[in-house]
C-alpha cells in the first residue's frame, strides 16, 4: 500500500535556510547541508528544497551549492526555486534532483510545463500553488499579482500535464496553528494528480486532522522541524496510531 | 567497476553516489571499451520510453548492448524506465520497440481511480526471494505512471497500486526495478548489494 509522505522543506535565501511567516519576515533558521545530512540519517520519505527568492531576486538555481546538499541525500528530493528553462531543468536532474518544484514560471509561461513533462515525465514535474483566500476564494499568490482563482490554475496545469502539486496556503505558513484542511479538500478535488499539502503544521496531531479530513498524498512542513522538539518520525507515529499507512522503518543511517 | 550507462537521460549521479555507498566502485560512461570491461551495466532512466529507445540507437549503443548482455551475460540492472526498455516494446508517447530482452510490453497504470503517477513509498510482495535477496523493509520509493507488463515468469516481486503492478524482474544476469533503489535509502542498498554482488 503507498504510503503517506512527510516532507521537510528547506527555504533558503540564497545564503542560508530561512522561515518565513506568511511569507514574510524571513528567519535564519541554519546551513542547508547540515540540514540535509540530518534529515538524511533520520530517514524522511523525501525531501523539498526551495530558493524562495530566486524569481523575485531574479536568480538562478544554485546548482553549486545543490550539488553538495544533494551529495547527503539518498532519499527523493524536490527542487524549486527560479526554474524557466529546460536546461535548468536538466542541470538540476543531473546533480541529483528528482524532481522539480515550479511556480512563477508556471504562472507566466505553462507552455513550459507541458514542455517539460514530454521530456521529463510527468512524475518529474509539480507544480508550487501558494494560495491566499480574498473576499472568500483562494486565489494564487504570486509575484505578478495575478489573483488567478485557483480552480482555473489547476485546470490549465492539469492540461500541461503536470504529475504533482504542492498547494500551500500563505496564510497558515509558518503560524503552527495547522492545515487549511478545506483548502486541501478543494486542491484534492480539482486534479487526479498526488498533491503534497503543507502550510501550518505546528504538531503531530495536525496531520492526522489533515489526513482525516483530505485524501491528500503527502503533507511537508518546516516551522514544526525547526522550531519544536517534533521529528518526522514522531509525527509518522501518530499517524501509524490512527491507522494510516506510514513507512516506520528505515530511521537508521541510509 | 560497475558502469552507470551515460545516455544523456537518467540521474547518473544519484545512482552513482548509491553504487559508492553500496560498496562498489563505479563510473558514469558511453565508451565501448569501458562497458566491455565492466563487471556490470546500470541503465538508469528519468523520461519517455520513446526519447529512450532514440537516444539508445543514435548512440549506437543497442548493438553493444545485446552483445554484452545477451551474448556474453554480462550483468545488467535496469532501473525505472531502464528496467522499461527490457521490455519488447512501449506504449509512451507513441509505440516504440525496446530492447526486447523480456517479454512484455510497457503501459499505463490501469487507472482504478487511485492518483497517477505512483510516487511515493510502497512495499513490495516478494514472488520470487532469490532474486530479490535478503528484504530489511518492503518498502521502496516509487515514481511512474507506466509499468512493464512483463512475462509472468521474470517477475520476481510485485506492488499494489490499483491492481498488482511489476516491481522487479529478472531472466537469468538480466535484473529490473521499478522503484528507485538509489533514493530507497537502507531498502536500496540491499538490493543493490545482492544484485551488483552477483557480477564475476
Amino acid at each position: 500500500m503507498l504510503k503517506l509522505r512527510i516532507i521537510p522543506i528547506l527555504s533558503f535565501n540564497g545564503f542560508a535556510l530561512v522561515k518565513t511567516k506568511g511569507f514574510q519576515n524571513p528567519r535564519m533558521v541554519g546551513n542547508p547541508t547540515q540540514s540535509a545530512r540530518v534529515y538524511n540519517s533520520r530517514g524522511v520519505d523525501e525531501l523539498i528544497f526551495c530558493d524562495i527568492f530566486a524569481s523575485k531576486q531574479n536568480r538562478q538555481p544554485p546548482i553549486s551549492m545543490l550539488r553538495e546538499i544533494l551529495k547527503e541525500c539518498f532519499m527523493p528530493v524536490g527542487v524549486g526555486g527560479g526554474i524557466q528553462t529546460l536546461e535548468q531543468i536538466s542541470e538540476l536532474l543531473n546533480v541529483g534532483a528528482d524532481k522539480v518544484i515550479i511556480k512563477s514560471s508556471a504562472i507566466r509561461n505553462p507552455q513550459l510545463i507541458n514542455d517539460a513533462v514530454k521530456v521529463f515525465g510527468a512524475q518529474c514535474i509539480c507544480i508550487a500553488v501558494d494560495v491566499e483566500k480574498i473576499d472568500g476564494k483562494y486565489v494564487l499568490f504570486d509575484i505578478d499579482n495575478s489573483r488567478l482563482p485557483i480552480e482555473r490554475f489547476f485546470t490549465q496545469m492539469n492540461d500541461m500535464g503536470a504529475g504533482e502539486y504542492m498547494v500551500t496556503s500563505v496564510l497558515r505558513d509558518g503560524t503552527m496553528s495547522g492545515f487549511d484542511c478545506e483548502l486541501a479538500l478543494l486542491a484534492h478535488s480539482l486534479t487526479s494528480q498526488p498533491i503534497i499539502m503543507s502550510g501550518g503544521a505546528g504538531i503531530p496531531q495536525h496531520f492526522v486532522e489533515l489526513f482525516n479530513q483530505a485524501p491528500v498524498a503527502a503533507a511537508a512542513a518546516a516551522s514544526i522541524f525547526h522550531f519544536t522538539q517534533f521529528t518526522p518520525l514522531d509525527i509518522k507515529n501518530a499517524l501509524h496510531q490512527s491507522n494510516f499507512p506510514v513507512r516506520m522503518h528505515n530511521t537508521k543511517a541510509a | 567497476m560497475h558502469v552507470i550507462l551515460d545516455y544523456g537521460l537518467g540521474n547518473t549521479a544519484s545512482v552513482l553516489k548509491a553504487v559508492q555507498a553500496a560498496g562498489f566502485k563505479g563510473t558514469i560512461s558511453r565508451d565501448p571499451v569501458v562497458l566491455s570491461n565492466s563487471s556490470s551495466i546500470i541503465l538508469p532512466g528519468v523520461g519517455s520510453f520513446r526519447d529512450a529507445m532514440e537516444r539508445l540507437h543514435s548512440l549506437n549503443l543497442v548493438n553493444l548492448l545485446n552483445e554484452l548482455v545477451l551474448e556474453q551475460k554480462k550483468l545488467f540492472l535496469g532501473i525505472c524506465l531502464g528496467m522499461q526498455l527490457l521490455g519488447e516494446v512501449g506504449f509512451e508517447d507513441g509505440e516504440t520497440n525496446g530492447l526486447g530482452w523480456i517479454k512484455g510490453s510497457v503501459k499505463r497504470i490501469p487507472d482504478q481511480g487511485q492518483r497517477i503517477p505512483h510516487m511515493g513509498w510502497n512495499d513490495i510482495k516478494v514472488l520470487k526471494a532469490d532474486s530479490l535477496g535478503p528484504i530489511v523493509d518492503p518498502n521502496f520509493y516509487f515514481m511512474h505512471s507506466f509499468f512493464f507488463d512483463a512475462e509472468p515468469s521474470t517477475i520476481t516481486s510485485q506492488v499494489h497500486h490499483g491492481s498488482d503492478i511489476t516491481a522487479t524482474v529478472q531472466s537469468g544476469n538480466i535484473f529490473g526495478a521499478q522503484f528507485h533503489p538509489e533514493k530507497s535509502q537502507s531498502s536500496g542498498r540491499t538490493y543493490l548489494t545482492h544484485v551488483l554482488g552477483q557480477s564475476c
